[in-house]
């Protein structure tokens, strides 16, 4: 069971309330990525979760147990972190070990278990080595070899991707979907990285200044973002938002439309612009276009490629139907 | 090839300045050693100065060899290194891991803790033994007159006097005594040098990664699990160098020795040698050698220990 509840909880560092009164709860089995900017709070969240930040308000339940004041170990809860936070001079065996050696369990049930997450995360022929001769992506499943082991209510990952580079990013997001998915416990995962976010999520909680500005599945948030920061946090590239007199034709006073749902054409459209850079990635082509009159930059999104050269005028029709309308105070109009 | 002669001729000053700074002293003290040398002696003047005609072969070292006080002043060189090396390293380790948490005034309670580090050998033994150890008129004089002070009060008190009448009276310990003198100079080493050693183990602390301690709390590691599986492992190495710096001073401790009792019952090696070049030059010479041999014999155990630690 994993069933974890946020009640009003708050955090404030000196003068600064990192974290405003903030209500959450996350089902179990769930898993749920909290995503934001850096600074948004997501960490202090996760480690607030985790025990190792004290609440300056509010309660955290666990499976309805108020944990609010339980230790970190008490918690059932076990952690990923960004810098993995091996122990150096311990070899991989003991690493995974160390959670059980504090606890107590007997050494056969220990090494049943080691070799049973060795198995399953392929590092049965490094598990004598020390983490210092392991890469990164091994270093990772080490750190989360000790995790399982624990049998935890809940796995909290703290950006355990951003050490990683981009290729071995993708393999370990789809090691930790499947772990999930074979565990089906619940996992709270924090990252900077819209694409993770909404890759790997059941649930996505978007985060800016301690302020959760939506939760949803990541299909809701990219359909009917309820905010201006949303539609633009969520989605890449990035949506392109409109504000004046253009806006005020849909009634609103700004429109968005994604890079995806733009038409391009070369004689005729709405928006007329001059291309920039084109960012070709073989199945697609992002498109920068400048000099709308509508916005800085607008990104446009086509399928395959297209004969447009720097500097060439273009045309840009958006799909009625996909245009998203915030009101003055950045809310979704409906 | 000539890009390798120029460099090469570059460092020759130096190499031969370095082999020149050591050959010599230690050829002279080879020579010395294999010839009778003594600085007075009526009877053989011909022994006075410093000739191949003296030739005496092994015999100053079989001369040394033995003597009960080259045996002696050897274990007393080990016994005051060890337990020197022993006491600083767990003092050091302990006062580092208190004063890395923060409090009020930690920078000035640092300041202080190095200080004594700054203080001459000759006076840190000066104050030692007259002002804290001397039994009358040093602080350890004063603290048992005050205890057996209370002792006696006490004694005539209600209830509790009986008891305390069992008490014998305290006597303080001269630390000048051919059975105590070691100490007093273990005492006064070890307080000058654990500076040195919180010094080193403090930055090392700071080093410590903060993410490695949070992820044991998780794992459900207390304080002394903390410190036992991550804090003293990750002092190894410092504790390491600690150890091999401070053997190589302390193998060589004179002053204390000299202050605290005039080498009564506490000789080292460099003390027993000082005592024989008084004029038997020979003899100190094969003691020196033996000095060597018995140094090089605990910096190839040092250093296999230090290399162990930094291969890891």
């Amino acid at each position: 069971m994993g069933r974890i509840a946020l009640n009003k909880v708050k955090k404030v560092f000196g003068d600064v309330e990192v974290i405003p009164p903030l209500d959450l709860t996350i089902d179990d089995g769930e898993f749920v990525v909290f995503v934001g900017p850096s600074g948004c709070g997501k960490s202090t969240l996760l480690r607030m979760i985790a025990g190792l930040e004290d609440l300056t308000a509010g309660a955290i339940e666990i499976d309805d147990e108020d944990v609010t004041e339980v230790p970190p170990s008490k918690r059932g809860l076990a952690m990923v972190f960004q810098s993995y936070a091996l122990y150096p001079h311990m070899t991989v065996r003991k690493n995974i070990a160390f959670p059980m050696r504090m606890a107590g369990i007997d050494e056969a049930t220990q090494n049943a278990k080691i070799d049973a997450a060795a198995k399953s995360l392929n590092l049965t022929d490094y598990l004598d080595r020390k983490p210092g001769q392991l890469s990164g992506g091994q270093r990772q499943r080490v750190a989360i070899g000790r995790a399982i082991v624990r049998e935890p209510a809940a796995f909290l990952f703290d950006e355990p991707l951003s050490n990683l580079d981009a290729a071995l990013r993708v393999g370990m997001r789809l090691e930790i979907m499947e772990l999930h998915k074979k565990l089906e416990t619940t996992m709270i995962y924090v990252t900077h990285d819209q694409v993770e976010a909404m890759t790997m999520a059941d649930k996505i909680v978007v985060l800016q200044a301690g302020v959760i500005e939506q939760v949803g599945s990541p299909l809701e948030l990219y359909h009917t973002p309820r905010n201006k920061f949303v539609a633009g946090f969520i989605g890449s590239p990035k949506m392109n938002l409109i504000e004046g007199a253009e806006a005020e034709k849909h009634g609103a006073a700004s429109i968005g439309i994604r890079p995806e749902h733009l038409t391009v054409s070369k004689s005729e459209g709405t928006w007329k612009g001059r291309v920039g850079v084109a960012e070709h990635l073989g199945s697609d082509t992002f498109i920068h276009v400048h000099d709308t009159g509508l916005m800085d930059m607008m990104t446009v999104r086509i399928n395959g490629d297209i004969d447009a050269r720097h500097g060439d005028t273009i045309y840009l029709s958006p799909q009625v139907d996909q245009i998203h309308r915030f009101d003055a105070q950045d809310l979704r109009i409906a | 090839m000539a890009n390798r002669t120029i460099p090469r001729l570059l460092q020759t000053p130096a190499v031969l300045l370095l082999l020149v700074w050591m050959l010599v002293p230690l050829g002279m003290t080879l020579f010395f050693s294999f010839i009778r040398y003594v600085l007075n002696n009526l009877r053989r003047p011909e022994w006075t100065s410093p000739s191949i005609e003296n030739w005496r072969g092994f015999g100053n070292y079989k001369f040394v060899w033995n003597q009960d006080g080259f045996w002696l002043a050897i274990q007393n060189s080990l016994l005051i290194v060890c337990s020197i090396l022993f006491l600083t390293v767990i003092l050091g380790v302990l006062i580092a891991v208190l004063v890395n948490r923060s409090f009020p005034g930690r920078g000035i309670v640092r300041v202080l803790l190095i200080s004594p580090f700054f203080v001459m050998p000759a006076v840190n033994a000066v104050l030692w033994i007259n002002m804290i150890l001397d039994p009358v008129l040093g602080l350890q004089g004063i603290a048992v007159g005050g205890i057996n002070e209370v002792i006696a009060g006490l004694r005539n008190a209600p209830l509790i006097g009986g008891f305390f009448s069992l008490w014998p009276e305290l006597n303080p310990i001269s630390f000048r005594a051919t059975q105590t003198s070691a100490y007093a100079v273990i005492m006064m080493v070890t307080w000058q040098w654990t500076p040195f050693a919180v010094l080193i183990f403090m930055t090392s602390l700071q080093s410590e990664d903060q993410q490695q301690k949070e992820a044991a709390i998780l794992d459900g590691a207390g304080r002394w699990s903390q410190f036992r599986f991550l804090t003293l492992p990750h002092l190894g190495r410092p504790i390491a160098i600690v150890v091999m710096i401070q053997a190589i001073f302390h193998l060589s401790l004179y002053a204390e020795i000299e202050i605290v009792s005039r080498g009564n019952g506490n000789k080292n090696l460099p003390y027993f040698i000082g005592e024989l070049a008084n004029n038997n030059i020979g003899a100190a010479s094969a003691t020196g050698i033996f000095a060597v041999i018995l140094a090089n014999i605990v910096a190839i155990f040092l250093l296999r220990m230090v290399g162990k630690t930094l291969m890891e």
